[in-house]
């Protein structure tokens, strides 16, 4: 039964309007870092190495676009069901709630890894002008940023972004089931993004409290960054995040009239 | 005596202060199509909401064959249902590829089953096109060929025939009966009243989330009325003969009773002759049921307004 759920949810994220203009537009970023010329003005840097776009595109987007573009897409893909009908349709075939929501859960969990993947390609591709050989700087996603260390080598250095790219997937988790708890508390998408967006805006605002701000969501945003000592813990809180907002919407969902 | 297919106790929905179901027990046995009528806003589609398990009741429970839908969702393989007016499907897919999906979330169904329903509702033509171009109507016989592609034990349908042509309303109409023919047990809210007058076993009226009557529209089918010399005399002659007899009583200047079988409608003018009460005629008692409903939700509005109805013109007098 859960593989059948699973099916039908891959299908229906991809034919999600919010996750096909989102891929596109992850196609397309990329290519304005590779070619901005006012970089050097605004940050006083040049692009050495293809390896450092991927860096500056997830740099420029993971306080704001990736949320949104995962926030967006999570609460639309249990807010169509509630537009269309189709849930309470569903919800009387013998399907148990947990498991239909468990399916939704497990899509959007994997969504980001697949959206920064695309995301990092597209980066790579946009990075071919500059090259893939060793360099002397930094990608932007290791411990020395772009100044870097010295010499990098291309494997090191498809390491760094590779790495930084999959804390950053999954730092965007718990903001999906964050979307799906508020969908499911607003039976609507519009309201499930609203509320995360203005959640995630005022967890930003919270820096102003130092002692708790190491432990905030919006701070793992930046996880892509940590150091190697810190990455357990970082882990650890994500998913405990993600494991929170998923265990809420499961209880909320099993006690909602439809 | 056997499980009913559908057993509701005392069921009770309120949100917050405002009750919008109220004490509602009844039962739908195998074979019954069973109908839910009530003025929009009554609480039909809520207690369709209630039976089907997508809504908790505040109080009373229900059980679908036995079981509580909610503690034991494997009881929803035996169900049919639809809840949405127009019935809900994903517009990308074909009506074809919806239908495949319900199957696999039901378990699976025998091959062939899903051309077999999609040519009783007439949509084997339109089964390859998706669904978001289907017409209103379509799409509801689309919903009615989901319910029954599993061949349920128990159907549960929410206007089933919505915005439907005639011509679609007698199909849903005609294969909910065949399906109560066949032993399954039908839940339906609908203001299709002359239709639901024609075939179904009982009618629950529903005011308020009160239900105010139960009309056994089967024994209304059955029933004759006749103009005789001597009603008093008439009916107690009647009452004397149970083996012919299940039902003898007065209204207004007529004799009502109901025949065992149509066979011994013959014996009882006998029976009448030989206590020296003379029939003057004798009809199929025919049961307007939109003017009994519309009398029955009147009085009942009078009764809880204190305002009394502007016309009383039905000729039900307020029995059932």
């Amino acid at each position: 039964m859960i593989s059948t759920l699973l099916r039908m949810e891959f299908a229906k994220i991809w034919r999600l309007t919010s996750v096909r203009f989102g891929l596109a537009l992850l196609l397309v970023f990329p290519l304005l870092w590779a070619y901005a010329p006012g970089i050097f003005e605004v940050y006083g840097f040049f692009l050495v190495s293809g390896f450092q776009v991927p860096a500056l595109s997830l740099l420029s987007s993971m306080q704001f676009l990736l949320p949104l573009l995962v926030a967006i897409s999570a609460a639309e893909l249990l807010g169509t069901e509630i537009s269309n009908g189709t849930l309470p349709t569903i919800l009387l075939r013998p399907v148990t709630r947990p498991n239909w929501l468990a399916a939704k859960l497990i899509v959007i969990a994997i969504y980001p890894f697949v959206m920064l993947l695309v995301f990092l390609l597209a980066s790579l591709a946009a990075g071919i002008p500059f090259g893939f050989g060793g360099f002397f700087g930094g990608t932007g996603l290791g411990e020395a940023g772009l100044l870097g260390q010295g010499m990098l080598t291309p494997g090191a250095a498809l390491g760094e972004v590779v790495r930084g790219y999959l804390l950053a997937a999954l730092a965007l988790v718990p903001i999906g089931m964050l979307a799906l708890l508020f969908t499911v508390v607003f039976m609507n998408a519009a309201g499930g993004a609203l509320a995360t967006l203005a959640s995630l805006i005022f967890m930003q605002l919270l820096v102003v409290f130092p002692a708790i701000e190491p432990f905030l969501l919006t701070t793992q945003l930046n996880a892509y960054a940590a150091p190697g000592s810190e990455v357990a813990w970082v882990v650890a809180l994500i998913a405990l995040y993600g494991a929170l907002f998923a265990a809420l919407a499961v209880v909320l969902f099993e006690r909602k009239d439809f | 005596m056997a499980t009913p297919a559908i057993a509701s106790d005392a069921l009770t929905k309120s949100y917050g202060t405002r009750t919008v179901v109220d004490d509602f027990t009844f039962r739908v046995n195998p074979g019954e199509v069973y109908a839910l009528v009530g003025p929009n806003g009554a609480g039909k589609t809520t207690v369709i909401r209630l039976v089907a398990g997508l809504a908790f009741p505040t109080s009373g429970e229900v059980r679908i064959l036995g079981e509580d839908p909610q503690q034991t969702p494997s009881v929803r393989r035996e169900l049919g249902a639809v809840v949405e007016a127009p019935a809900a499907f994903y517009p990308y897919l074909t009506g074809r590829a919806n239908l495949r999906l319900h199957a696999d979330l039901a378990g699976g169904v025998e091959r062939g089953r899903i051309d077999e329903v999609l040519r009783l509702m007439e949509l084997h033509d339109a089964a390859d096109r998706k669904v978001g171009v289907y017409s209103l109507g379509m799409r509801q016989r689309l919903g009615v060929a989901a319910a029954i592609l599993t061949r349920p034990k128990v159907l549960i349908l929410d206007e089933p025939a919505s915005g439907m042509d005639p011509l679609s309303l007698h199909l849903v109409h005609s294969v909910l009966r065949k399906s109560a023919e066949e032993g399954t047990a039908v839940l339906l809210s609908t203001h299709h009243l002359d239709e639901v007058v024609a075939y179904c076993t009982r009618v629950a009226i529903l005011e308020e989330g009160v239900l105010i009557d139960e009309v056994n529209l089967f024994d209304r089918r059955e029933r004759f009325r006749m103009r005789v010399t001597d009603l008093s005399c008439g009916v107690r002659a009647l009452e004397a003969q149970p083996e012919l007899v299940t039902h003898a009583t007065i209204r207004g200047t007529e004799l009502v009773f109901i025949p065992r079988t149509h066979e011994d409608l013959g014996s009882v003018s006998g029976v009448l002759a030989a206590a020296g009460v003379g029939v003057l005629e004798m009809n199929r008692d025919v049961f307007d049921l939109r003017a009994y409903y519309r009398e029955r939700v009147s009085a009942e509005r009078a009764r809880r307004t204190g305002v009394a109805p502007a016309t009383n013109d039905s000729g039900y007098g307020g029995a059932a």
